[in-house]
């Protein structure tokens, strides 16, 4: 395995009143690309958002360490300026926020990110052209009444905008016409040759991962990872889904 | 200078209990000193027009401009030049202006009110009235930036005939004491009205506004959206209603405001109203008073935001938005000028940089006319 950058030990956690996680131990090292599969409510996004530090949910124990340092109880803001990145399933709407001014902000408060103008815009040129996004974009509001693809393409641009160490892709997938994922999938690519980072994709459709070399493969049911394996263990659910694994969830949760 | 009191203005068409102390608001004024005997320029068909403002505000304005500027614009023609209002703030100029769109025709108008407020405080003011005639299209940008210390009046009245659309960008960026009115008439059918409203409001400023829409020919459409931030001890006032008037079958109206509050000294007030005299019609206004979202926050937050931080990219959105859509240089100098007092130079000047905007000042615009 190479240089851990993630290592989640035992963590269990969940919202005020419902737990939803359960014992999580999972570790990606520096550059892999994990995969984290599971039926329908299985707790996936939940194990994504808490990783980000999203303060809806309580971690109740466990420890999540990024790049060396213990992140559990550390703010949102704070794991994604360490190189954490979670892009959302359903991108949240920020109505009054120009995009450039959000995408201008979030580069600058970053040391190794902050530009002049000029190489910003050259940077927003290519990426934007690598995703086929007209750079009229940058003029409308964040997300604000844009189709399900445009926004993943968005989140697709602030990844590759912001380079981070691991990035979480929620379900980017979900809801793509055939040409919008290609688009994504050569984001996801584009990422992974320019930034050599970690990626833990969390998905139902196997296609975003043909360009991908999958190191490890999890699954996820009833909130508790129940198997690990290789890119292999993606064709065997791919072909006979989550029956096997269901048992074994309801064994753990018995 | 000798003032008068000017009471009742922004007084919306339907009001609340007095105690509320949100149905007008009282300005103190210079009295108007008279500019002679020259008769108005504006023909007497906008002497009717509402513009928000109120009656005596109106005859302040028109009184201390003296004289009115009116423009035509025939019939299908398009003015790609924007009919520029520039209003110097600290020398207290008052303009009145007339905007007749016939037929078919388009054009922009843009106001940019702006001044520095570091010598005496002065009043300034623009009244702007436009007739939109059947299947014309309006577009209207105001800037108001008047400069701490200053007061500004800005009156704005619209009357939209037969499938013409109207599309209204505001912009009020700063000053001490503003008050801004706005009466669209949508008279003709199928007439559309798109309002967006912004507001950044801090220290001990106010801001008092006052919209009004009425909806009087079938199947009008009208959408305004006001967002907006309040910070320190700044004090807003916004009145928004909606008239679907008797016999506007088939309207919609919509409004909806969102105001992020950023002081533990804000008083802010809403007042959203919507007046129906017809069953076929439909009509909706929400309202989000706070700070942002959980789930905004949460996504900021993942973008490396903190609470302030994002606080902050609300108040440069604002900024930067009103900086985007400026249609020429005068209006545009205006917002970077405020950008700059707000956010600083370096940052001020990132948006119009990076995307490409290039301002200019009225100077500049004079020399090369």
């Amino acid at each position: 395995m190479a240089d851990q950058l993630l290592s989640i030990s035992g963590l269990s956690a969940g919202t005020e009143d419902k737990p939803i996680l359960h014992d999580i131990n999972l570790s990606v090292g520096a550059g892999e690309t994990h995969v984290l599969m599971g039926p329908n409510g299985a707790g996936k996004s939940t194990l994504g958002h808490v990783i980000m530090g999203d303060a809806s949910y309580q971690v109740t124990s466990g420890s999540i360490v990024f790049d060396g340092q213990d992140v559990t109880a550390q703010a949102a803001d704070r794991r994604s300026l360490a190189g954490i990145f979670l892009s959302y399933q359903a991108p949240v709407e920020v109505p009054g926020v120009p995009l450039y001014s959000f995408l201008r902000t979030i580069c600058q408060m970053r040391p190794e990110l902050k530009t002049s103008a000029r190489k910003f815009r050259e940077r927003i040129a290519r990426i934007s052209d690598q995703l086929d996004l007209d750079e009229s974009f940058l003029t409308r509001e964040l997300n604000v009444g844009f189709s399900g693809g445009e926004k993943k393409k968005i989140e697709m641009l602030q990844l590759l905008l912001l380079r981070p160490k691991l990035a979480i892709l929620d379900e980017t997938d979900s809801g793509l016409d055939v040409d919008a994922l290609a688009v994504v999938s050569r984001g996801i690519e584009a990422y992974r040759a320019d930034c050599d980072g970690a990626l833990l994709v969390i998905t139902h459709n196997t296609r975003i991962l043909e360009r991908l070399s999958v190191d490890h493969a999890h699954v996820m049911v009833k909130g508790r990872l129940v198997a690990e394996g290789p890119a292999s263990l993606i064709d065997e659910i791919d072909a006979q889904g989550f029956g096997r694994f269901e048992g074994a969830g309801e064994k753990a949760e018995a | 200078m000798a003032a008068q009191t000017l009471t009742g203005v922004n007084v919306p068409p339907a009001q609340t209990w007095n105690y509320l102390r949100i149905n007008d608001i009282s300005l103190e004024l210079p009295t108007v000193v008279s500019k002679g005997t020259v008769p108005s320029r504006l023909p007497r068909l906008f002497s009717q027009m509402e513009c928000g403002l109120g009656k005596e505000a109106v005859s302040w304005i028109e009184a201390s401009a003296g004289d009115a500027r009116y423009v035509e614009v025939p019939r299908g023609t398009t003015f790609e030049e924007p009919i520029l209002v520039d209003v110097a703030s600290d020398g207290g100029e008052v303009h009145d202006l007339g905007v007749l769109l016939r037929e078919g025709a388009s054009a922009t108008v843009v106001v940019a009110a702006r001044g520095t407020g570091t010598g005496a405080a002065a009043s300034s003011a623009a009244l702007v009235r436009v007739i939109v005639e059947r299947g014309a299209h309006l577009k209207v940008v105001e800037i108001l930036s008047v400069g701490d210390g200053n007061q500004h009046l800005e009156g704005l009245g619209i009357q939209a005939d037969d499938d013409s659309s109207v599309e209204i960008r505001q912009y009020a960026l700063g000053g001490a004491r503003r008050a801004v009115g706005l009466a669209v008439d949508l008279a003709g059918k199928g007439a559309s009205l798109r309002l967006d409203s912004r507001y950044l409001v801090g220290g001990h400023d106010l801001l008092d506004i006052n919209h009004v829409v009425r909806q009087r020919g079938r199947n009008t459409r009208c959408d305004i959206v006001t967002q907006g931030l309040l910070e320190d001890a700044a004090h807003k006032t916004l009145r928004e209603t909606i008239d679907l008037v008797h016999g506007a079958k088939g309207a919609k109206g919509n409004e909806v405001e969102t105001v992020l509050v950023a002081g533990d000294e804000v008083v802010n007030k809403t007042l959203p109203v919507i007046l129906c005299d017809e069953d076929d019609v439909a009509g909706n206004h929400g309202a989000s008073i706070g700070s942002v979202s959980p789930e905004q926050l949460a996504y900021l937050a993942g973008r490396g935001l903190s609470e302030d931080e994002a606080t902050k990219l609300f108040a440069r959105a604002i900024l930067d938005d009103a900086a985007i859509h400026a249609p020429e240089g005068v209006s545009l100098a205006c917002a970077l000028e405020r950008a700059e007092q707000v956010l600083g130079a370096e940052i001020a000047h990132d948006a119009a940089d990076t995307l490409g905007l290039e301002p200019t000042n009225s100077e500049d615009e004079e020399a090369s006319a």
